[in-house]
């Protein structure tokens, strides 16, 4: 890891995993717009929004050449927002930001090795400058532009010295807003990320105070933000809106809420309650609650009415008003233009019980009461200068805003852990499991004459609990596999370009999800097969292409599907398929050849691709035909634990096969017993089992034995001869058969067990590395697990043992 | 294990879990001493040196056995009340179990007591043995542990 500062190193972690999935994002946007060769304005600023926040974030962290970058993409972007000039040249804009998104996103690799340099990109910078330049000039007449954003920056940035305070209050001429910004919480360094929030508006604003000031050089102040809010004062730079400035800070990261304490146009003001409607609102019984409740019926009507005020009055923050309102009622003082769209609006919250208008506004009150209540402004106008300017600043408190919907709900419902410990959360929970059926079969348990009515209701009941918390810890680690595709996307398009392939990518059951732990190692295999078919597999020219009759266009489609506890994903392409003859030459040329031509089948001749040191294409290219890449998709697939294939015809296309476990740890296991010892099966191999009979079992000359079963012959595997073992019997009435197939290796066998137990999940454990050292794997052996009764199972390779024989 | 903490035992003597087989005295270093269980269940695995007698469920860790008596070539006796299974954990986090016939004491182990092995061809050539102690009027072999699990 690259050095910086002290204290800094802690925030290099997040600040990767944040960039990397703006990043993500961005692409994905970019593709979405580049599809439609349009830039929908939402696009336009979530991707200036993007931008700005790499920019704020990597210059907080020193990174001044990624934070100018951005900052370049970002004026780039805020041309095209402001002036909207008539984009002719759409195909170097997409190339300049995705390029300029590629080098970030190099950098922040790069950012993760000991010795980092900072990168260069001014190269890349003048490119997206002159771009942005010609884009400014060809829009015309719009005078806002990158030069003026960024002068004003500068300036900006000189006039506060970091670390010091100037107090502008707003009573020196002009009004200065004031925002208070809530963190998330536990989102840790409070203090930094409020610097951060203050680099991000910084370019923006013509004055800028904040409180408390010494975020920067004192750790102490992320502790005051945590409990009081922090607090920015500014106003905005000439050519933006104070609502800009507000929606960037809404938009920095990790604010959980901000509140517009002190806009110069809002506060509160007193009104006589005379000129107020009045309205009960009571709520259905039991809700829970109530003060919250009636908070949503006031924000759901605060945009609709121009005075607001209620009572009680601190519903917010003191849950003890819930009682005062179940007692009272809950009444609210508005003034609207129609006083009866108010009262359905807060009839059509939920909750709400009855709502009725007691009196109308400029009416005699009813009741005694002169007293003038406090009301503020609607926060939803802020056009209106004409009212009292005098703000009270001591309390502002429901003039708060929730974030953009988009954003903020995301933000707010994710949280991201490190993987290590769901692993030990997995882990635990295995534990769990195995020691709850300890507790149920105790020996101490199987005393006559125990009464275990409730033990047994209360075991029950612990059960359920039990599978319900594997479920959800197995269902936190699964994440579908549409971030891999999604990865491919950007590959296709960059190769499309660089090979002049016209090519479709077409996603199936991209919500299908996987273990995490499978996903990281899924994404190079994918990649490489991808890269494979658009390199060797789609024609080089349409031409090609229709005279085969085929439509112009390529098509690669990836695929996903469950299917009884596996995952299986293909990635098929319509192009020429793989030429039998022609892996053939190749293997003969190489000398990999085991039997006569005639002899393979083309099942085995395809699959011989993934061989080590094995590619058909003469020409090694910038993609694929380094001859390494197939073995390593296969054996990179095979440490997951799955298995891939390979399917094709001549002319008309490639089909790859992956096939991967759902999840590493927890297998679904057949129980057998071989003598004294237990063994599990995984579920997915066995295709049945039965007892034998005596006209099925042959043996040929050497005296090995086959079982016929249904006009097919399968050599026949003693368990116990394999192992070593003590057989209980050796009669083979006495046993059972199953029927093992390894499909990944197209191999059957029947293997001779005494028993079979019973089926059930078990979770794997790896053997020790001492046992590993006696090939354990070889043997047959794959992991071990243990049962509910503390006994502990070994889990059975049957592709090894298979293919011993 | 901190680097700077690790003490040469051979030069600066420590403490030594004491155990015996037969009438031999053996010492293990208690750096590597986790536990000491009675002998329980164990799950055989095939296809592996006799010595290996196979896995225990320790807490719900797999913990390979080995029989100290096969490892150093004696018969195997029945397991009585005093059989032990010693848990050893290794700089690396593994765990192994070594099955002795009974366990003694823990000592301190003065510099002084310490004597190497001869160092020659036909004696010790395995190497299982670090240090010899002799102490009380008794000599005690201070084994090698690392040597122990991964020589095959």
């Amino acid at each position: 890891m690259a050095k910086f500062e002290a204290g800094m190193e802690n925030m290099v972690d997040m600040f990767i995993f944040e960039t990397t999935s703006l990043l993500e994002q961005l692409d994905q946007i970019l593709m979405k717009t580049e599809n439609e060769s349009s830039f929908g304005s939402e696009d336009i600023n979530e991707i200036f929004r993007t931008m700005h926040t790499i920019k704020g974030s990597s210059s907080m962290m020193g990174l001044e050449n990624m934070s100018h970058l951005a900052h370049a993409v970002e004026d780039m972007f805020f041309i095209i927002r402001e002036d909207n000039p008539e984009i002719t040249d759409k195909k170097t804009l997409f190339d300049l930001v995705f390029t300029a998104s590629d080098l970030l996103k190099t950098e922040i690799e790069l950012l993760q090795e000991d010795e980092y340099t900072p990168t260069d990109f001014s190269g890349h910078m003048s490119k997206i400058e002159a771009y942005a330049k010609a884009l400014k000039e060809g829009g015309g007449a719009a005078p806002a532009a990158a030069a003026q954003t960024a002068a004003p920056s500068q300036a900006a940035a000189a006039a506060v010295p970091e670390g010091k305070t100037i107090k502008v209050i707003s009573n020196s001429g002009e009004c200065m807003t004031t925002v208070k910004i809530f963190f998330e919480d536990d989102c840790k360094m409070e203090n930094l990320r409020a610097l951060l929030v203050i680099n991000n508006i910084k370019s923006e604003c013509s004055a800028l105070t904040y409180e408390p000031s010494d975020i920067e050089d004192n750790g102490e102040s992320a502790k005051t933000i945590i409990d009081n809010g922090f607090v920015i004062h500014f106003r905005p730079a000439a050519d933006v809106t104070q609502d800009t400035v507000i929606d960037i800070i809404g938009n920095s990261l990790n604010v959980k809420s901000y509140e517009v304490t002190d806009a110069a146009d809002s506060g509160t003001k007193e009104v006589p309650l005379a000129s107020l409607s009045e309205a009960k609102v009571t709520f259905v019984e039991d809700c829970k609650m109530e003060n919250l409740r009636a908070l949503m019926v006031v924000n759901n009507i605060r945009d609709s009415v121009e005075l607001l005020a209620f009572s009680p009055e601190d519903i917010e923050n003191d849950p003890s008003t819930a009682q005062a309102i179940i007692e009272n009622g809950f009444t609210i003082y508005f003034k609207a233009a129609e006083d009866q769209a108010i009262i359905d609006m807060i009839k059509a919250t939920p909750n709400v019980k009855s709502a009725e208008l007691v009196r109308r506004g400029g009416e005699a009150p009813a009741a005694e009461e002169k007293a003038p209540a406090k009301t503020e402004a609607a926060a939803a106008a802020p056009a209106k200068t004409d009212a009292a300017p005098a703000p009270k600043a001591s309390e502002p408190k429901d003039a708060k805003k929730a974030p953009p919907a988009v954003t903020g709900g995301a933000k707010q419902s994710l949280i991201s852990v490190n993987l290590n410990k769901l692993d030990q959360l997995l882990d635990i929970v295995g534990e769990i499991v195995i020691t709850e059926a300890m507790v149920t079969s105790s020996p101490d348990l199987k005393v006559k004459g125990l009464k275990l009515d409730n033990f047994q209701k209360a075991a029950r009941q612990l059960r359920k609990l039990n599978s319900e918390l594997q479920e959800t810890v197995m269902s936190i680690r699964m994440v579908p596999l549409s971030g891999a595709f999604n990865k491919m996307t950007r590959i296709v398009r960059d190769m499309k370009v660089k090979l002049n392939k016209d090519v479709d990518l077409v996603f199936e059951g991209e919500e299908t999800e996987v273990d995490k732990s499978i996903i990281d190692n899924l994404n190079d295999p994918l990649m490489h097969m991808v890269r494979n078919s658009m390199d060797h597999g789609i024609e080089d020219t349409a031409e090609e292409r229709i005279a085969k009759g085929k439509p112009a266009k390529g098509k690669i489609t990836l695929s996903a599907y469950n299917s009884s506890g596996e995952v299986i994903i293909c990635v098929i392409d319509d192009g020429q398929g793989i030429n039998p003859e022609k892996v053939l030459d190749k293997a003969e040329k190489n000398g990999m050849l085991t039997k006569p031509r005639s002899e393979y089948t083309d099942k085995e001749i395809f699959n011989m691709i993934m061989l080590p040191g094995f590619s058909t294409n003469e020409e090694v290219t910038e993609y694929s035909g380094r001859g390494v890449g197939m073995d390593v998709v296969k054996k990179n697939i095979e440490k997951t634990g799955g298995s891939v294939s390979v399917d094709s015809k001549w002319g008309e296309g490639t089909q790859f096969t992956i096939k991967i476990p759902l999840s590493l740890s927890i297998v679904d296991g057949m129980e057998i017993s071989v003598g004294q010892s237990i063994f599990t099966i995984p579920i997915g191999v066995i295709k049945e089992s039965f007892k034998i009979k005596p006209n099925q079992l042959l043996r040929d000359t050497n005296g090995s034995e086959m079982v016929m079963i249904r006009g097919e012959c399968y050599p026949l595997i003693r368990l116990y001869d394999v192992f070593d073992l003590e057989p209980s019997s050796t009669d083979i009435n006495d046993g059972i058969i199953i029927l093992v197939e390894v499909e990944s290796e197209g191999k059957s066998a029947c293997l001779l067990a005494d028993e079979l137990i019973g089926e059930q999940q078990v979770v794997v454990k790896p053997f020790s590395p001492m046992l590993n050292n006696f090939n354990v794997k070889e043997n047959g052996m794959a992991g071990c697990s243990i049962l509910g009764d503390g006994s502990i199972t070994i889990i059975l390779d049957i592709g090894n043992i298979i293919s011993d024989f | 294990m901190n680097e700077e903490n690790v003490k040469d035992f051979s030069t600066e003597g420590g403490e030594a879990l004491l155990f015996s087989i037969d009438d031999t005295v053996y010492g293990i270093e208690i750096k590597y001493i986790n536990e000491i269980i009675s002998i329980e269940q164990i799950t055989i695995v095939p296809k592996v040196p006799d010595y290996i007698k196979g896995v225990i469920n320790l807490r719900g860790k797999i913990v390979p056995i080995i029989s100290v008596r096969r490892r150093f070539g004696k018969e195997e006796i029945p397991y009585d009340e005093r059989t032990c299974i010693i848990v050893l954990e290794f700089d690396d986090g593994n765990f192994v179990g070594i099955i002795v016939d009974r366990v003694r004491e823990v000592t301190i182990v003065k510099p002084e007591e310490i004597c190497l092995p001869p160092d020659c061809k036909k004696v010790n050539a395995n190497k299982y043995i670090k240090n010899i102690i002799e102490s009380d009027g008794e000599i005690k072999q201070l084994l090698n542990c690392e040597k122990l699990i991964s020589d095959i």
